[in-house]
């Protein structure tokens, strides 16, 4: 694709308005969680139910970003803290 | 030849490139591969090194593709799994990149190493591995595949219901067919059924169905009271010897008096025996045939239990579900108070399931060949439940009872015949198999038998139930071909059965090329299950033999003809007729004699190299140099 | 108004899956021009999928891909991923198929599968491929061996930010992107439309889907594959690793109460492999299976059964009553024993799994003359000689389409259903090949 038509592409946005904006919204949710979630464990490598009580966040959602960032590849697994395991910022991302 | 002899003489630089295959884990949770990645890359030849998840999907095979075409290498090594799983993958995935595809060897790194190594040791096994296969890769030449002639014919051994099916689907497609019976009637063991679960069709129907398609199929040749006998030749160029007898009377076990073959038609159906094809040999003769492939349909035969077993022998209220089954498919339409058997009326009888099937080490006794059936023969449990329900609604005050280990009623529709027993008031008890029923003759009383068994439903309570009959749920056996498998060296697996290549990936082949395998003779089956085999088995046929040339791989032997002094050691040790002669040349207006190949033949075992004096004689992608190499490389690693 | 495009092939192949594979590799063999159609964005089904696969315990990729590319890469074979089937109809001795493509709002001849696109978009999703225990972007690749290697825009989730367009090296991303309609005409199609899950929601007892740490077969086959959510086995609502996994066997076969009244003839076998893979990837753990009958019936399938009991997994005769969410994230089950005394007793696991059982994923009604039956599968109208029948002429049907089945018996039932297209393809009359 060319550059985009500035006209068609208003045309495009006006008509997927609902989805835009449903997108925008679960981007800063998950902007702000990302941030709170890295913030934890940007020094020492932490549990998910550490990041979660900590952060105060539910563990759940904390283990699907950990997971989601590991695959993009900002986060790494550490070693294992009881029946745990760790996760800490990837130092080199 | 020095690597710089053999640089000019090829007149290019040999570039390797390897591939190594983390299989998604299998391979890389043992060996390191990035760090064996690193300890081949500086082998002398190495050109480039690439690891990928998985190799032998498409990004990985892309990513040999690419290095051939950019013309980054001319030589690949994979690292991966065992060959016999995707050597066939890597050898068509180089090939469409334009390069001859038998530049390439592989590393098994999987059955050889990951799954049997752990840690460093594995790492560096892998290495020497690696190292070798690049030595080889090294001293590859291109070879072409050989390309044989193959008749479009094909034989099917059996005319059960796999064998009709195959034949009438071969002939289908153009195929001459020939159809080889050892009885003199076809249809196989479906003839004795009854009817069918979960659909109710009477067997007879179905497998006379059948039989008439395929006799009326002109391209159908049924060799009924045949049995093949002799065996040689290879796919596209079997040839098999076949032994027609008169049959022995009386034929049909189930009917006691003497059946006259010359009273029946062609097509007539014999309870328990089968469909009469329409002629009886009346003296022995021998035909010769000439086939393209093999399509295996011996089928099964049931268990029969010890003596004593379950009371078998010890009394005649103690029968098989065969039997059984025999006698109620022989009167489908009979109703009453009491199901009679031998004249009898049965008021409680029980069925007793897995016997000669599931069997565990240390509880069954083996039989007298050693052999145990650990399998589950599938059918069973559906036919004992379809035999209840057909009982209890023809005859409803013949009561049920039911001893299991598990109810595998899994088919489609079969589930339903389960609820309508239970429904019917089948009785149910389950035992284990350490504990099984115990089948006793009762000392007076109203009943004959008496069943004891230790019910694990109703908490272990023992539990003593009388009866009139006793009948054997007996599973499945392959039928013996002991004499057809030592002949055409077939895999046998440990179940017994003939042995798949893969029961995913080459379902329906033998590893010996151009033997396929239909229905029961492979393992236990029901008739759809056996049908759905069988033109599977006919698909592959046809797709092999449809071309009228079949392509074998080139690792036979060569002579050299600068070194053969013409022993003919070669010849005497050779196993295969026919793959090595003595043959006269011309060479400086002498005529000397030497040894000559027939590529079609030759197996490749290399037999003849070892006893060769001369260094003559060599297998082409696995030469004495090769393996040199390889030995080198791995001691060197 | 463009002219609708016309495609011609001896055979059709509704569904890319191992079953579709198998029929178009066995067809494309014999030398007839075949096309898969696929609703997915990738070929591959339910099997590439998987974790590994009984009784071999072979790695599902290292089985599927290799078909996959064969199917990608065959002289006589042509792939429709996204694509949808509107109709199918018989006339004058040819079928016709109407099938949409729906956008991927990708150029496919541009896109190089360099998942620049996926790296830059801001928005995260819930990543059905992963169980939904992993994100993906909005846009992105379904998984690392999908077959085509080709990027989409998921638009329900898409902020139309304009970051893949930006970083695309190849101009590939089109947001304008419409749907096309194409037709497809050949002489006969195989239906291998496979199966979903019976529905997680509906088992009011077990939970209705709602227990965090209660899971589906699927979801686990993810947990212990390759590249899996979390690359191990740890439970989903807190990443403890389990010390304990119950399975709850036919949670969704063999229950009138959900009106599926059929066995679904896989989980028994699944379940056991899954357990295997479990103690090997978590030695420690105890392994529970909750089961009615164990169905271990195909080809080395009972002493692969036998062999799980040894390794010590505990197989327990019981009906599990209720599920319910307990303390810690665990999960209580209160299950009816039906050995030993029979009590009703109440067990505390890390992590539970169901064994859903099949139900089919698509339905021809409105779509083609081809009948289905109670059970909702796909009528085969001779199921003993020729299984792969269907109501409709020169239309078969392969794999769970036709109820449900194992791999095996799958790929066995693809042959049958090629065999029987090219008899049908090769008989010049119009009247029934088998």
């Amino acid at each position: 694709m060319g550059k985009p038509d500035k006209e068609a592409m208003k045309a495009l946005r006006k008509q997927r308005k609902a989805y835009i904006d449903r997108a925008q919204q679960e981007m800063k949710k998950q902007r702000k969680l990302i941030k709170a979630i890295k913030e934890q464990i940007k020094d020492e490598p932490k549990t998910v139910p550490r990041i979660a009580s900590e952060a105060k966040l539910q563990a759940d959602q904390v283990l699907l970003y950990v997971a989601a960032l590991r695959k993009y590849g900002q986060v790494v697994e550490v070693d294992k803290d009881g029946d745990y395991f760790t996760y800490k910022l990837d130092a080199e991302a | 030849m020095s690597t710089n002899q053999e640089k000019k003489a090829t007149g290019e630089q040999k570039k390797v490139g390897i591939y190594i295959c983390h299989c998604g884990g299998n391979i890389s949770d043992h060996v390191d591969v990035e760090k064996l990645a690193e300890n081949v890359k500086d082998l002398d030849g190495v050109a480039v090194v690439h690891t990928n998840t998985f190799m032998c999907s498409d990004p990985g095979q892309e990513l040999i593709q690419n290095d051939i075409r950019d013309g980054k290498v001319n030589r690949v090594v994979v690292a991966s799994c065992a060959p016999s799983l995707h050597e066939l993958t890597f050898r068509g995935a180089i090939k469409r990149a334009g390069m001859n595809p038998y530049l390439y060897e592989h590393a098994n790194i999987r059955e050889q190493v990951s799954w049997v190594h752990h840690g460093d040791q594995a790492t560096e096994k892998a290495t020497g591995l690696v190292a070798g296969a690049v030595a080889k890769a090294l001293r590859l030449q291109p070879l072409e595949p050989i390309r044989v002639e193959a008749r479009r014919h094909a034989t099917v051994i059996g005319a059960g219901v796999a064998g009709l099916r195959a034949a009438c689907d071969l002939a289908c497609r153009g195929l001459e067919v020939a159809l080889i019976e050892k009885s003199p009637f076809i249809g196989g063991r479906t003839a004795s059924l009854g009817r069918l679960v979960p659909t109710g069709e009477q067997a007879e129907e179905v497998i006379t169905q059948i039989a008439a398609k395929a006799m009326a199929n002109d391209k159908v040749t049924i060799y009924s009271c045949t049995e093949v006998v002799g065996f040689e030749g290879f796919v596209g160029n079997f040839r098999l010897t076949l032994k027609r007898k008169p049959p022995e009377e009386p034929y049909s076990a189930a009917e006691p008096q003497k059946i006259r073959m010359d009273h029946l038609e062609k097509g007539e159906f014999l309870p328990a025996a089968g469909i009469f094809p329409g002629d009886v040999p009346d003296k022995e003769q021998e035909i010769f045939l000439e086939t393209g492939a093999i399509v295996m349909a011996t089928g099964f035969r049931s268990y029969v239990p010890g003596e004593g077993e379950y009371g078998y022998l010890h009394s005649d209220k103690v029968i098989t579900l065969a039997e059984l089954v025999e006698l109620i498919a022989r009167y489908p339409d009979r109703r009453g108070r009491f199901l009679q058997v031998k004249g009898k009326p049965v008021r409680r009888m029980a069925f007793i399931h897995c016997v000669g099937s599931r069997q565990i080490p240390g509880i069954h006794e083996p039989d007298q060949d050693g052999r145990l059936n650990e399998y589950c023969s599938r059918t069973c449990c559906a036919a004992t439940l379809q035999a209840a329900v057909q009982i209890r609604s023809s005859f409803p005050e013949t009561q049920i009872f039911d001893f299991y280990r598990d109810i595998r009623t899994y088919g489609r529709g079969q589930e339903e015949v389960y609820r309508e027993a239970s429904r019917q008031r089948v009785t149910f008890f389950r035992f284990e198999p350490e504990d099984p029923p115990r089948v006793q003759k009762s000392s007076g009383g109203k009943f004959p038998l008496l069943v004891s068994v230790k019910d694990t439903l109703t908490f272990g309570e023992q539990i003593d139930v009388p009866v009139d009959l006793v009948v054997l749920a007996t599973g499945m056996e392959p039928t013996p071909i002991k004499e057809l498998v030592e002949m055409m060296k077939l895999p046998v697996g440990a179940d017994g059965f003939l042995q798949e290549v893969h029961p995913k990936l080459r379902p329906v082949e033998v590893a010996n090329t151009g033997i396929l395998l239909a229905g029961t003779c492979q393992a236990p089956m029901d008739v759809g299950e056996a049908c759905n085999a069988a033109q599977a088995a006919a698909a592959k046929t046809t797709a092999m033999l449809a071309r009228g040339y079949v392509e074998l791989d080139p690792f036979v032997a060569r002579v050299d003809p600068e070194r053969c002094k013409g022993t003919g050691l070669c010849r005497e040790a050779c196993p295969i007729e026919g793959a090595i002669e003595l043959k006269e040349r011309q060479v400086d207006g002498k005529t000397v004699v030497q040894a000559q190949i027939t590529p079609a033949l030759c197996t490749g075992c290399g037999i003849c190299v070892a006893v060769c004096p001369s260094r003559a004689l060599d297998i082409n992608g696995w030469t004495l140099e090769q393996y040199e190499a390889m030995v080198d490389a791995i001691v060197a690693a | 108004m463009k002219e609708t495009l016309r495609l011609q092939y001896d055979a059709l192949v509704i569904g890319g899956g191992i079953a579709g594979l198998q029929s178009a590799l066995d067809l494309a063999d014999q030398d007839f021009k075949v096309a898969v159609i696929e609703k997915d964005a990738t070929i591959g089904g339910k099997m590439i999928r998987l974790s590994k696969v009984f009784p071999t315990l072979d790695c599902a990729s290292c089985i599927t891909t290799p078909k996959m590319a064969a199917a990608a890469h065959h002289d006589n074979i042509d792939l429709f991923t996204y694509c949808e089937v509107n109709s199918l109809d018989r006339s004058q001795g040819r079928l016709k198929a109407s099938i949409t493509q729906k956008p991927r709002y990708v150029d496919p001849d541009k896109c190089i599968g360099c998942r620049q696109c996926e790296y830059q978009c801001p928005v995260y999703v819930p990543d059905q491929e992963q169980g939904g225990f992993n994100l993906r972007k909005a846009v992105y690749i379904p998984f690392s061996n999908a077959i085509p290697q080709l990027a989409l825009i998921d638009v329900e989730h898409c902020a139309l930010c304009g970051k893949c367009a930006k970083v695309c090296p190849t101009e590939a991303i089109d947001y304008f992107q419409q749907p096309e309609d194409f037709v497809i005409e050949a002489k006969t199609a195989v239906l291998a439309t496979g199966f979903k899950l019976t529905p997680m929601d509906q088992k009011k007892e077990y939970g209705q889907g709602q227990i965090p740490n209660v899971i589906s077969s699927l979801q686990m086959e993810r947990l212990l594959a390759p590249h899996g959510p979390y690359q191990r086995v740890i439970r989903p609502s807190d990443g403890k690793e389990p010390d304990s996994i119950a399975y709850v066997q036919c949670a969704g076969s063999r229950d009138l109460s959900l009106g599926i009244s059929y066995c679904s003839r896989v989980c028994c076998m699944y379940a056991i492999k899954q357990a295997m893979l479990l103690s090997g990837a978590l030695p420690l753990a105890d392994i529970t299976i909750y089961y009615m009958d164990i169905r271990a019936f195909g080809k080395g399938y009972e002493q692969f059964f036998q062999n799980a009991k040894a390794m010590g997994i505990e197989f327990v005769k019981a009906k599990v009553g209720r599920i319910e969410q307990g303390e810690n994230h665990n999960v209580l089950l209160r299950i009816e024993e039906q050995e030993g005394d029979g009590r009703v007793v109440r067990r505390e696991h890390d992590l539970v799994v169901l064994s859903l059982g099949m139900v089919p994923d698509w339905n021809p009604a409105g779509i083609c003359p081809v009948g289905t039956g109670d059970d909702a599968f796909i009528k085969c109208v001779r199921p003993k000689l020729a299984p792969t029948l269907t109501e409709m002429e020169g239309v078969f049907v392969a794999g769970v389409a036709a109820g449900p089945k194992d791999i095996v018996d799958t790929i066995a039932e693809a042959g049958a259903a090629a065999m029987e297209a090219s008899n049908y393809l090769n008989s010049s009359a119009s009247g029934r090949a088998a």
